[in-house]
């Protein structure tokens, strides 16, 4: 049983409230046994580590594992997590040391933490490197099951949009519990300095309630008030004696904590010159290591070095590190090489620290580390300096630095060329073309890979050639030329078998998805199984088989989610969405739809679908602005020039032009997808397209590959059309093409469909067009029928009910639908109160009466 | 953020209760609106109780419907406006 007791041993002013919401927050995770994410935040100085601190050391009957992340350019990749498994050792120790990858230290802290209730606690996260962000993320997606209240810190001024931690706050929502910590009030101030003799009223003005400078300020003594933070620090630190002022120097410089056995031979005999700054206040003694009460105060002793007294003291740490036994984290020699201004060290240790970080996922991290080491690359091999420069480009992409990532790579692929290595500048120009497409440079990517096999095929069957056919055979899916494709594929398979080479036999499929899936799996390459999970998932919805597609894009959304593999999951989510939009779950759709938009990323593709869901979604229902997101999403496409990201838009800009009774406008807003589809002889966007240009009263060639729904409704076979498209689960779609037949019932039918679909934008267009040809006897306005079922349910409600009627408990349901807790929490009280129940057992008995399934 | 006016309608007639409850009812609606960054103004209600006219800051139409549907209110029609002054020209 977790309690806590009231904080006392010093004084903590007005943290009365942040203090019982935290522990609030620790009672409600040990009574549900359901982890919760509480985040602190401030300026820096404010108090974070006090209240914190405050809040620790009142818990009683759950453990603490804490840990700080560190104030590096570069920090140590899963800094803060190393330490913790570090402190619990055993199985999570063994997993944590070997290099591991975000999801399984992940799953590995699951297991640890499910026995009991434990306070996580963070700090500082703004400083987090990559990979101690993706544990975090992972780590909060599975809290619902995890007994542990997770605490994170972190600065809120100075973060800036582009910030990582941004998105990933942005993820955890509504979810997690804020707790900002604020600045002191003028009287509690007034009561700090009421022994000081300092001017209460000046110290406030100066300090702004900030409690580390008003500590400062009174620290420094004198009747005066320091102008800023770092005055207060260096007049405080001016009053200690030469042998303690030597060694605070010596500390500042190895942030954030010093051992004291490095320490001792830093200085030597400094106890002395130790407990005089500790007893001043100015230094931290913990479990064999010294570091800066704050940092804030590290900082301004670090500035205030002279600039050669500090290089010498960084080339001391750095000699006395390399002479450390053990495993001594190259991170850290990187940092003080750098800071000692020694190229030979930096050119040693940043890239072993790159390599280090992009193993465990520290993509940005060690793209700044090979940036570092590429500073000095003319003094290095000019094959080394390209080696480097492609490992940088690989961690740039998967952080969303294009631009860096395209530059590194072409400046490579130039060296290799002078050097006359055809295989490596082959490999650099085939991950060109991969990393040019995702942003929709789609003509470069192409003349890339060609590129790449020209200089790859005089070699003979190589990994690089393999990557560089299975590359083609990608792009020209994308573009719609299957033939091309199916023969780019012929040589991936031929050049499998003569390299035997495992990642090219699971990109050949020679034995199916299913086995080249777990072989992926069986040899650790998770990124090659996300993407095959990728394309099992994606082909029952482009079949129209959504039943099917529900179910498998839902897996693939776990497993992207569990592997963090971020990329794919921004895919799964756009067609989520586009799944349930095209039967007529609008409310779910842009739900979906919402998270990826929500999301800043390079890769457009899904940014493309979203955007036309929610323009779609908003025509339909009469809702405000739906051309802002179709125009996003058409301008972003057509900057790739491929059809397959080109249509979607363009049919959804053709419907909105046609639910406002623009007709004329449907040719040119469809010309561009359309002239390209009947080049590249793509039946399935002709047909996407044909049945808006037909309604605009174009001329509709059809192909082979056109759909059956859409060749009836191009042929004119309204009835037909609206009877497969309703088989098919397409009730939108199939309410517009019952309106479109000669038939008064059928009329009528279709604008009760929808009605009940919310699509009250689409009934006005509809009616307005019935009445121009002349149709009488037509509903006046909206009819107040728009129930879905019995009770008024939303589908989103409906869906959430069957999971009731499964037993799951608000967090399973969030996990199952993966939606906060707080949404679902919001659905169930909807459900309730609509079926007037008084239990959620009341509510799945209700449902059964009214008969809702 | 975009201000919209949200037209609903209460066959009944809408019911607020000028009590404690009532006013528990609208904070409820207020804090789960905030969930969704959606920001209840005023509304104007017809004599007649059966309609309101109800103008909101939020960040998109989407989340205008969201959040009717935790609060199990209906919409009818949501339409984007700006605030045109009479008076700002004298």
């Amino acid at each position: 049983m977790a309690s806590t007791i009231p904080a006392s041993g010093f004084e903590l002013l007005e943290r009365t409230a942040e203090l019982e919401a935290l522990a609030g927050a620790l009672a409600a995770v040990d009574e549900t046994g359901r982890g919760k994410l509480a985040l602190v935040r401030g300026e820096a100085g404010i108090g974070k580590t006090a209240l914190v601190n405050s809040f620790v050391e009142s818990v009683r009957g759950a453990r603490v594992l804490r840990a700080a992340c560190q104030p590096l350019h570069r920090p140590s990749p899963l800094g803060p997590f190393l330490e913790i498994a570090d402190g619990v050792g055993g199985e999570l120790a063994r997993v944590a040391s070997g290099g591991p990858q975000a999801y399984a230290l992940t799953a590995e802290l699951v297991r640890e933490l499910a026995a009991g209730p434990a306070v996580v606690l963070i700090e500082d996260i703004h400083w987090a490197d990559e990979a101690t962000l993706d544990v975090l993320r992972l780590f909060t997606r599975r809290l619902a099951t995890v007994p542990a209240l997770v605490i994170a810190t972190y600065r809120d001024d100075g973060l800036t949009r582009s910030h990582p931690l941004r998105a990933l706050l942005g993820e955890f929502g509504a979810r997690a519990l804020r707790v900002p910590v604020v600045a002191l009030s003028p009287e509690a101030v007034a009561h700090l300095a009421s022994e000081s003799g300092v001017d209460p009223g000046v110290l406030y003005q100066r300090t702004n309630g900030n409690p580390f400078f008003v500590t400062e300020a009174l620290a420094a003594g004198g009747s005066g008030v320091p102008e800023t933070v770092r005055d207060a620090v260096l007049a405080r630190a001016a009053r200690l004696g030469a042998d303690a002022r030597q060694l605070l120097d010596a500390v500042a410089v190895v942030p954030p904590y010093v051992e004291r056995g490095l320490l001792d031979q830093l200085v030597p005999n400094a106890d002395d010159a130790l407990d005089e700054c500790t007893t001043a206040g100015m230094l931290r003694v913990d479990a064999g290591r010294v570091g800066f009460r704050h940092e804030l105060a590290r900082l301004a002793i670090e500035d205030s070095l002279q600039p050669g007294a500090r290089r010498t003291l960084h080339r001391a740490v750095l000699a006395l590190l390399l002479e450390m036994s053990g495993d001594v984290d190259p991170a850290r020699l990187a940092h003080h090489a750098e800071e000692s201004a020694d190229t030979e060290s930096i050119l040693r240790f940043a890239p072993e620290a790159a390599a280090r970080a992009a193993a465990v996922g520290s993509h940005r991290e060690a793209a700044d580390q090979y940036a570092l080491a590429l500073r000095y690359g003319s003094e290095v091999e000019p094959a080394q300096r390209a080696g480097w420069l492609v490992l940088r480009a690989l961690s740039c992409y998967v952080t969303d630095q294009s631009e860096e990532t395209l530059e590194s790579l072409r400046l490579a692929a130039s060296i290799y060329h002078e050097l006359g290595d055809d295989v490596s500048e082959g490999h650099a120009r085939e991950r060109l073309s991969a990393y040019l497409w995702c942003p929709g440079y789609v003509e470069e990517s192409r003349a890339a890979g060609l590129h790449a096999i020209a200089l790859l095929e005089p070699h003979g069957p190589s990994p690089q050639l393999g990557a560089a056919y299975d590359q083609m055979a990608f792009l020209a899916d994308q573009g719609s030329r299957p033939d091309e494709a199916r023969l780019w594929r012929e040589r991936l398979l031929e050049t499998s078998i003569a390299t035997r080479d495992v990642e090219l036999e699971i990109l050949s499929r020679a034995e199916g998805p299913e086995v080249a899936f777990a072989v992926a799996l069986e040899n650790g390459l998770i990124g090659l199984a996300g993407s095959i999970q990728q394309e099992v998932a994606g082909a029952p919805l482009w079949q129209r088989r959504y039943e099917a597609a529900d179910h498998s894009l839902r897996a693939a959304l776990a497993f992207h989610s569990d592997h963090g593999l971020e990329l794919y999951r921004q895919y799964v989510l756009s067609w989520l969405a586009t799944c349930a939009f095209e039967q007529g779950r609008w409310d779910e759709a842009v739900d979906w739809a919402d998270e990826v938009i929500r999301t800043p990323r390079a890769s457009i593709s899904p940014r493309i679908l979203a955007l036309t869901t929610v323009g779609l979604v908003r025509a339909r229902r009469g809702d405000p602005d739906p051309w802002s997101p179709l125009d996003e999403a058409y301008e972003l496409a057509m900057r790739s020039g491929e059809p397959r990201r080109i249509a979607p838009p363009s049919a959804a800009r053709a419907e909105a032009a046609w639910l406002e009774g623009r007709d004329s406008e449907i040719a040119e807003l469809t010309d561009v997808a359309y002239a390209l589809a009947e080049a590249r002889g793509d039946g399935g966007i002709i047909g996407m397209l044909g049945v808006w240009r037909r309604r605009a009263g174009l001329p509709v060639q059809l192909i082979e590959g056109v759909g059956e729904q859409h060749a009836l409704e191009i042929q004119g076979d309204f009835a037909a059309a609206a009877a497969l498209w309703a088989e098919t689960g397409c009730p939108y779609e199939a309410a517009l093409a019952l309106a479109a037949t000669d038939d008064a019932g059928s009329q009528r039918d279709a604008l009760d469909e929808l009605h009940r679909l919310g699509a009250e934008g689409t009934v006005a267009a509809v009616m307005a067009r019935l009445r121009r040809t002349g149709v009488r006897g037509l509903p006046r306005g909206p009819r107040r029928t728009t129930l879905q079922n019995p009770s008024n349910l939303t589908t989103r409600e409906v869906e959430v009910l069957r999971l009731l009627t499964e037993g799951l408990r608000n967090s399973e349901i969030a996990e199952r639908l993966v939606l906060s807790e707080r949404t679902v929490h919001h659905h169930v009280s909807a459900i309730l109160r609509k079926l007037e129940a008084g239990s959620r057992t009341e509510a799945v008995a209700r449902a059964s009466t009214l008969g809702i399934f | 953020m975009p201000r919209y006016v949200v037209e609903r309608t209460f066959p009944e007639g809408l019911e607020i209760p000028a009590d404690a409850q009532g006013a528990r009812a609208c904070l409820g609606i207020v804090e789960r609106n905030a969930d969704d960054g959606v920001t209840w103004i005023r509304s104007y209600v017809t004599g007649d109780r059966s309609k309101t006219f109800c103008v909101y800051d939020a960040p998109s139409p989407e989340a205008i419907r969201r959040t009717a549907g935790w609060n199990d209110l209906p919409v009818d029609r949501i339409t984007e406006v700006r605030v045109l002054d009479p008076y700002f020209h004298f």
